[in-house]
């Protein structure tokens, strides 16, 4: 249908998706513009106005006095030792529902749906209980067993999807050329899913990076803080302080682009893979 | 292939046994805490029934707002986020140049988290020093200005538009991925037999990506009944408890007012609604997979 587009139709079509996007960056700007201004030039100069001066030691001071730093680490640190975890025990589970008929694998595989569907606030009191129990609270191991738990089904069902749709005829094949099962599972199956790996690894990433209710009640301390709950933290301290605010939120938003950008070319290919089940 | 029976199940094991630590157990535990009155703290929990779920139903002032703004959400969600997911999907399936820089732009806040995309807002929406009441001035429509989060009228539908510019880039992803699974020929004939643009959406377009309007729909619903950290991060059900829903009701009663068999009552009712919505969807993969 491409062929036949009317060039007005399709300066229309430019003219939209330009005023739309527009829009969508203003906020992005907005909170730049503030990012580097005074809070003098705040006042005085209206916020179409670039600032008088570019303060960037806003940021270097949100870095450092607002402990961005700290809660960067933080979640930095859970989140590398979460995400890939995460993966290799999905992946190891995902293998055996595709790649190992057994009885009771759809049963299973419907348990892990099942898990989808619970709203993770169906869980905290008696997950409060077992971490209070085990003194698990405001510890790494504890937050990172937890994301674990909820990573899992939505992972399983994302590699699955994936694992399905590569052909059988690979498995024998590889059978007669001596391989086992553990062969199968780190020398053909995980190198042939990396595009699905890699949407999976993006999507996990961004949402243990950006993680909240969980981090609110199972970190407390604020030198155990995450971004999330260390940002609004930070708020809360530098309410009035607008410009150093909004320099922390752009820096906070670097780690979760880079990710993003870096494995962007697998995330649709790796989504039309995955959601067609 | 032989296998021993056993080896499928290591496999699964630490699969299963975290998510039945974390998720299946715990939930299992809430229904039961939801029949007590329970502080969360004395040693004796009074069994009371379905008295929680009846005064939730009956007495607490909070619950049907909670219900009724979770219930808006979801409308709000799959107009307006979805239709315009949808909108920006087909147009950015064409070959306009900087087709990838324009999906990079809808789709960026959505790799916000939602606290990021709270204080952007709630910055945007400050009564003194905020773009929206600065713009009124500037228009000389200065007294439009309002504190927009402290007004329960408008409070609800101020973050609601921070979650459209929040996750309409997550529904126009899924259509992107649907629509490059739909081949060209069938619009190739329906230009032959003289159909307008609007009869090939509507007759080729949307029954061809029936598969991914069941996901965004299932995935739309269930989000927009667990929406939390938007809500608690902008107005924390505020002002007046106008702006609250379930979750963040349930962590109020929960954690701040330690009334632990109100909160579990609450969750469960999330639990009971999201089954509602999910079962349709779970029941369309499964029946499909066994094709």
């Amino acid at each position: 249908m491409e062929q036949r587009v009317h060039p007005v139709s399709k300066a229309l079509k430019y003219a939209l998706i330009i005023v739309l996007a527009a829009i969508f960056l203003l906020p992005v700007l907005f909170i730049t513009f503030t990012a580097l201004k005074s809070s003098n030039d705040l006042l005085t100069r209206p916020f179409y106005m670039f600032p008088a001066k570019l303060q960037w030691h806003n940021f270097a001071q949100a870095w450092e006095q607002g402990r961005m730093s700290m809660y960067m680490k933080n979640t930095a640190f859970i989140a590398l030792i979460k995400v890939p975890l995460g993966i290799l025990i999905e992946a190891l589970a995902a293998f055996a529902l595709t790649r190992m008929a057994f009885k009771g694998s759809n049963w299973v595989f419907t348990l892990f749906l099942i898990g989808m569907m619970v709203p993770i606030q169906a869980t905290l009191v008696p997950l409060n209980m077992i971490l209070n129990k085990l003194g698990l609270v405001n510890t790494y191991p504890g937050i990172i067993f937890i994301y674990l738990g909820f990573g899992i089904p939505f992972g399983i069902l994302i590699l699955r999807g994936f694992f399905r749709t590569i052909p059988k005829e690979i498995d024998e094949a590889a059978l007669i050329d001596g391989c086992g099962v553990m062969g199968k599972f780190f020398k053909i199956i995980i190198p042939l899913s990396m595009p699905a790996i890699a949407t999976l690894f993006i999507f996990d990433f961004m949402a243990t990076w950006n993680e909240f209710l969980l981090a609110q009640i199972f970190i407390t301390q604020d030198s155990m803080r995450t971004i999330t709950t260390g940002l609004l933290a930070f708020r809360g301290q530098y309410s009035a302080n607008y410009p150093l605010m909004n320099a922390g939120v752009l820096l906070s938003v670097v780690p979760v682009l880079i990710v993003y950008v870096a494995f962007q070319k697998y995330f649709v290919s790796g989504l039309a893979g995955s959601v067609k089940g | 292939m032989k296998i021993g029976v056993f080896k499928p199940w290591l496999f699964v094991f630490p699969a299963l046994f975290i998510y039945t630590v974390v998720i299946f157990i715990p939930t299992l535990y809430t229904l039961y805490l939801s029949f007590f009155n329970w502080n969360g703290v004395a040693k004796e929990k009074t069994f009371v029934g379905l008295s929680n779920y009846t005064d939730l139903l009956l007495h607490d002032s909070v619950f049907p707002r909670a219900v009724a703004n979770n219930l808006l959400w979801t409308l709000g969600s799959l107009t307006i986020i979805m239709g315009l997911g949808l909108m920006l999907a087909i147009l950015l399936n064409q070959k306009l140049k900087g087709r990838i820089v324009f999906r990079g732009i809808f789709y960026f806040p959505y790799v916000l988290s939602g606290v990021i995309v709270a204080t952007i807002w709630t910055w945007m929406y400050n009564p003194t020093q905020g773009f929206f009441n600065k713009v009124f001035e500037l228009i000389g429509l200065g007294s439009w200005a309002q504190a927009w989060l402290a007004e329960p009228k408008f409070a609800l539908y101020a973050v609601f538009v921070a979650a459209v510019w929040n996750g309409v880039g997550q529904p126009m992803v899924l259509f992107l991925a649907g629509l490059q699974t739909i081949p060209q020929d069938p619009y190739e004939a329906a230009t032959i037999d003289g159909a307008k643009p609007w009869q090939m959406f509507c007759f080729i377009t949307v029954p061809l990506l029936r598969e991914t309007f069941v996901i965004v729909v299932a995935i739309t619903m269930v989000a927009a009944m667990k929406v939390y950290d938007l809500i608690y991060a902008m107005t924390a059900g505020g002002p007046a408890e106008s702006t609250h829903v379930l979750a963040s009701w349930m962590y109020i009663q929960t954690f701040k007012f330690a009334n632990i068999g109100i909160g579990s009552a609450i969750s469960m009712f999330l639990v009971f609604i999201t089954l509602v919505i999910i079962i349709p969807y779970v029941y369309y993969t499964t029946k499909k997979s066994h094709l």
